[in-house]
């Protein structure tokens, strides 16, 4: 039985920069050069650059064409979203084997519950290290892990520490803890920062040292919500997910058949019911199971663990229909059960990257092209084929040929 | 071994995308302007010009001046041509 679930002591698992870690990680040596991931919207400007492109200049939110100016060395990543969403499910996914209350915040950040580990792990230190074990190793030199009472401490411990490193926050050393931290940790729009600045506030502890209604009237509701943040009054919870319950579908033959391609046929009728399951909406398969009622009373089972999650028919068929072949049924088939089991976070419902349904279909859309990409490359030339993508440059020029260039597309 | 699934888009590979492409321009008695390709061929006679407009930009660099035709060739063909005012060279390019 599925519940959802809360945890009042957190730890939070922070992977700055994680789209850039996971082409880092997928493309060996790039993290040697200045590098760029291209904004998801607008291919013009850039999203998140690399520390060596930090050090030349560059900057997120520039345009193609000032990044180049500043480093002519600088390598351009086109953004990958469903990747980079499919990766940060895989860490869902193995944090779930560490605690059952995992509540992901934005690509990269995840608050673990860590109520009632202790008497599993021993201590704050191996539950931190167990937390530390899910990563991936390419991801631990960079990882940050804080740990506290409440989502915001712990936020703001793994923001204080150092690359592969953890801050722990005792239980009770909250107020002493974010009294000298900076404004800067709280989720603020960089108006309020200014203002916070102008009344030369700049830590929490300056910050709660006001009285709580004097920053209420100062900044409203919002003022109340950071005096209680910065004064370690509010201590929110980690929420973990809900996952659904197992989906059911079934076929019962009036006829009992033994014919694979009959079996096969419905099979894939039920994998087809049971995505369209309004339970399903959101979570990806994991689990699948497949029963075989046989005429005369026996039974045929066969299950499976999908390595990848996914809600596509195909690959969700496809293991039970090599089972269906090599080892089928010993008997005519009365009733067949397709059961999903298991389930992991789908990458549309996420949505942590793709926070709407327009940005969850372009990134569907540039799978499907570079998927066409790498067809195009097979069939032309024998793989030999260019192709390019078109960027914009400078397109506000009076001269043509300097509003677009091609870069090579290698998807 | 399986290539990487992507590979950056180094700036180094950047490609021009509508460069001018060089053309000859020859006037005849009557003032008919015919075009032509730098190895000789002929493109087209121009049979009216639609529209001129001219371009000056980067004067305080390397200070670029071009007289820009959009006409139509015998056979309605539709091309746009420039001549650069500092060369006298023509050019076509794409608007």
């Amino acid at each position: 039985m599925s519940r959802s679930s809360t945890s009042s002591l957190a730890a939070c698992v922070w992977i700055p920069l994680f789209p850039l870690r996971c082409e880092e990680a997928r493309q060996g040596g790039l993290a040697n050069y200045p590098t760029a991931l291209l904004a998801p919207d607008t291919t013009r400007k850039l999203w998140q650059v690399s520390s060596l492109a930090r050090h030349a200049g560059v900057k997120p939110g520039m345009t193609v064409s000032q990044a180049i100016g500043l480093c002519s060395s600088l390598r351009l990543i086109e953004p990958d979203p469903v990747h980079y969403d499919e990766r940060f499910s895989q860490l869902l996914s193995t944090l779930n084997e560490v605690s059952p209350v995992v509540e992901p915040s934005e690509l990269g950040l995840v608050y673990v519950g860590i109520d009632g580990l202790k008497g599993i792990y021993g201590s704050t230190e191996a539950i931190i290290e167990a937390i530390r074990q899910t990563v991936q190793p390419s991801d631990r030199p960079t990882v940050r892990l804080g740990f506290g009472l409440g989502k915001f401490t712990a936020w703001v411990a793994a923001s204080r520490a150092k690359p592969g490193e953890a801050v722990i926050v005792p239980v009770g050393a909250e107020k002493k803890f974010l009294a000298s931290q900076p404004n800067s940790v709280l989720p603020l729009d960089s108006d309020t920062h200014r203002r916070l600045r102008l009344l030369g506030l700049r830590t929490l502890g300056a910050l709660a040292a006001l009285p709580e209604a004097a920053v209420t009237a100062q900044f409203g509701a919002l003022g109340k919500r950071l005096w209680r943040l910065a004064a370690g009054r509010i201590a929110e919870p980690v929420e973990g997910r809900i996952a659904p319950e197992p989906i059911v579908a079934a076929l019962t033959f009036f006829t009992p058949i033994g014919e694979r391609e009959l079996l096969v046929h419905s099979l894939d009728q039920l994998i087809a019911r049971a995505l369209k399951h309004p339970r399903r909406i959101g979570w990806r398969v994991q689990a699948v199971r497949l029963r075989a009622g046989l005429e005369g009373g026996g039974s045929w089972l066969a299950t499976h663990l999908l390595k990848d999650p996914t809600a596509d028919a195909g690959r969700i068929a496809a293991p039970l229909q090599t089972r269906l072949e090599q080892s089928p049924p010993t008997g005519a088939v009365e009733r067949l059960i397709l059961e999903f089991t298991a389930f992991a976070p789908g990458t549309t419902e996420l949505q942590l990257f793709a926070r709407d349904a327009q940005a969850a279909a372009r990134a569907g859309q540039q799978r499907a092209l570079q998927s066409a990409a790498r067809e195009i490359r097979m069939r032309v030339q024998g793989g030999r084929a260019n192709l390019y993508h078109v960027i914009e440059v400078q397109p506000w020029s009076r001269l043509p040929e300097r509003r677009y260039a091609l870069i090579d597309y290698e998807p | 071994m399986v290539a990487p699934a992507r590979t950056p888009l180094r700036t180094d590979r950047l490609r021009a995308v509508n460069e001018p492409q060089p053309v000859t321009v020859e006037f005849d008695e009557s003032g008919v302007m015919t075009i032509g390709r730098p190895d000789g061929r002929t493109v087209g006679k121009v049979e009216a010009i639609l529209e001129s407009w001219r371009i000056d930009d980067e004067w305080w660099r390397y200070m670029i001046a071009r007289a820009y035709l959009e006409v139509i060739l015998e056979g309605g063909k539709r091309l746009v041509l420039f001549q650069d005012l500092i060369t006298g060279q023509w050019f076509v390019q794409m608007p």
